[in-house]
């Protein structure tokens, strides 16, 4: 239930500034690690800033849709918003340029199929890829683990798909005067708007329920079916009016949010992403010399660990031995 | 591990399921029947190691590794003369260095390494620490002590209860018997006709049967002083077993579970079907209901998560609130709201 989950608690925001300010300070936080050496000019120059990387980041939401629109077998529409979910929150705290969001997109989808228990198997996950399927394995089986350990391990998502079903039958229920044929009508209205709502931060801002409401409303109105009786007399009637003109105002935001999405500009788009290219994390782009050495790194280091240990232990047992034999 | 099998006979588990490994003092195992026939005469030498072996010597092996029979066998007889307890000594240390000392006599003796030394450190020991030796064999240790006296004190229990048991069932009988004989005589003799004699009897019967329960529950009584092992409360007997101290604790009160819906008032299930809203849910099938899922079970679930959270305003989280509540003004507001 959301008023009581982890969402509601760790990853919800007062509103688009507050978003806006933890991207920038991961931002920083990347520029300032990797770009101690450089002037405020030759950061800019070598380094997204944080519009361009929610330019970039917006690119990969929509890559992430179209992955789970074409995913064979087809996925549920709730996988679709939790791998959503997962993605926009590790970008919160992650800049682009440290983690490629076309790595973090795939083990986003992975980890959500496991989550909302969609059962696909590495296997038939990476078929749904066009190439070098092998590395893609290793790397979403890789970033898993720092992926949820971002989402500090908050898994549970709560979607708005749930609660529109809720709302419906609610309506159809309560409202003798509509037609339950008509309700069914505006669903598919409200299903587009819920697919325009994950190209928003609006999940991050707004209860899931409130989501789906507006959906609905807003598809109503299209078709012009009358739920403000619904909406007055049964649900905000049954608050306080303070709440009512809050779930009010927050309706209308979601609305306008989803009525006003920018458009993708798909030329700046590429521009930014040969940008990345040149001030991406090496260390974490496995393809990269650096990526490589690491790795290799890690395992001497490993068998060093090892080999230092067993020195220890031997060192050990023989002082023992010595102190025993009374020397 | 592979099946062993005897090395006269060349039987083994699988052939004869019925066969039995024994072992002599020299370790080497060899089955029941070949013992039967190699040692009619009471004493025959191991057809492995040619040691003249007394027939009563032999045991039923425990392992199926014949040289941790052997093992256990010297163990044995060496702990019979290396008896010495703990007291014996005056420091730890020396104990210790006692017991280390055992076992390299035990180890030797398993392994042929020195063995006519050992026997000659063995025998030395045995004439210098004779008097210890008696001593400690007269007395048995304590541990022991304890357990046989467990024990002891277990079946005297059993026995008395035993007895009382068989008392009463005799008792009981004899009553059977004489209340019998009562009847039969008063049939015989009273003038009172027979409906009415058989009918006071059974009452009279009833009523011994009432005395009878209502002395019953003395027996168990005065066995309430005594624990399940047939330790006797309150029998002072040193340290053995740690009182246990009864832990003091509030008992839990069960409070019902109140939810925060945030929103309108969710319809409880019953409700829900009362006010019909299964007719706009899909029917479960089959399958589903084999699972244990109703139409109404997803239907409340969809009903609740439509409803509560649709009043969500955002809260400052309570860590930073106290930091921010001065600068941000419309989060106050919002707190003002949640708390009206």
């Amino acid at each position: 239930m959301f008023p009581t989950s982890t969402q509601r608690k760790h990853w919800m925001f007062s509103g688009e500034d507050d978003l806006k300010k933890l991207r920038e300070k991961a931002n920083k936080k990347y520029v300032d690690g990797f770009g101690e050496h450089l002037n405020e000019e030759e950061r800019s120059e070598k380094f997204l800033s944080p519009t361009e990387e929610y330019v970039l980041l917006r690119f990969y939401i929509n890559a992430l849709r179209e992955f789970c629109v074409q995913f064979q077998p087809p996925m549920p529409k709730y996988v679709i918003g939790t791998s959503m979910m997962y993605f926009r929150r590790f970008y919160l705290n992650n800049s682009i340029m440290d983690y490629h969001p076309k790595d973090i997109m795939l083990t986003c989808v992975y980890l959500g199929c496991k989550v909302e228990e969609f059962n696909v198997s590495i296997m038939q996950f990476v078929k749904n890829l066009k190439s070098n399927r092998e590395k893609m394995t290793d790397m979403i089986l890789s970033y898993e683990l720092l992926l949820m350990h971002e989402l500090t391990y908050h898994l549970t998502v709560h979607n708005p798909y749930r609660p529109l079903e809720g709302l419906v039958i609610d309506i159809k229920t309560r409202c003798k005067s509509l037609k339950p044929e008509e309700v069914d009508r505006s669903r598919q209205g409200a299903d587009e708007f819920l697919d325009r709502v994950l190209q928003t931060d609006a999940a991050l801002l707004y209860a899931p329920s409130q989501i789906a409401l507006s959906a609905l409303l807003s598809s109503a109105s299209k078709l012009g079916i009358n739920l403000d009786s619904y909406a007055t007399e049964f649900i905000l009637g049954s608050g306080t009016k303070e709440q009512a003109a809050k779930t009010t105002e927050n309706i209308k935001s979601i609305r306008y949010m989803v009525k006003h999405i920018p458009p993708l500009d798909k030329k700046e788009g590429k521009k930014i992403g040969q940008k990345l290219e040149k001030c991406r994390n090496q260390e974490n782009n496995p393809d990269s010399e650096v990526f490589k050495r690491k790795q290799q790194e890690m395992l001497d280091d490993e068998d060093e660990v090892y080999s230092r240990k067993k020195q220890k232990i031997s060192q050990e047992e023989k002082d023992a031995e010595k102190e025993l034999l009374g020397l | 591990m592979e099946e062993q099998s005897c090395p006269r006979c060349g039987t083994n588990k699988y052939r004869n399921p019925n066969m039995k490994f024994l072992v002599n003092v020299c370790g080497h195992s060899i089955c029941d029947n070949c013992v039967e026939v190699l040692f009619v005469r009471g004493s025959a030498a191991c057809p492995a190691c040619k040691i003249p072996l007394r027939r009563t010597n032999f045991r039923i092996q425990f392992f199926e590794d014949s040289s941790v029979e052997k093992e256990m066998d010297i163990r044995k007889k060496i702990l019979r003369d290396y008896n010495k307890q703990e007291e014996d000594f005056p420091t730890l240390r020396a104990y210790n260095d006692y017991l280390e000392d055992i076992e390299t006599t035990i180890f030797n003796l398993a392994n042929g390494v020195d063995v006519e030394e050992t026997k000659k450190k063995i025998e030395q020991y045995k004439k210098e620490n004779k008097d210890t030796i008696r001593k400690n064999q007269s007395k048995l240790s304590r541990d022991e002590e304890l357990i046989e006296a467990l024990i002891e004190e277990e079946r005297e229990l059993q026995e008395s209860h035993r007895n009382d048991m068989k008392q009463e069932e005799t008792k009981e009988k004899t009553r059977k018997i004489q209340n019998k004989e009562a009847l039969i005589d008063e049939l015989m003799f009273s003038e009172a006709p027979a409906n009415y004699i058989l009918a006071s009897h059974k009452a009279e019967v009833a009523r011994q049967r009432e005395d009878e329960e209502e002395e019953a529950p003395s027996l168990p009584k005065a066995r309430t002083t005594m624990f399940s092992s047939g330790i006797r409360v309150g029998q002072q007997r040193g340290d053995t077993f740690p009182s246990t101290v009864p832990i003091e604790a509030a008992l839990y009160i069960y409070s019902p579970l109140s939810i925060q819906y945030c929103g309108p008032d969710v319809p409880d299930t019953p409700a829900m079907l009362q006010n019909g809203y299964l007719n706009h849910m899909r029917e479960a099938s089959q399958a589903d209901r084999g699972g244990g899922y109703e139409a109404k079970v997803g239907c409340s679930r969809a009903v609740q998560e439509a409803l509560c959270g649709l009043f969500y305003t955002y809260q400052e989280p309570e860590s930073q609130a106290q930091e921010s509540s001065s600068s941000s003004s419309p989060s106050s507001s919002h707190m003002e709201m949640e708390i009206s």
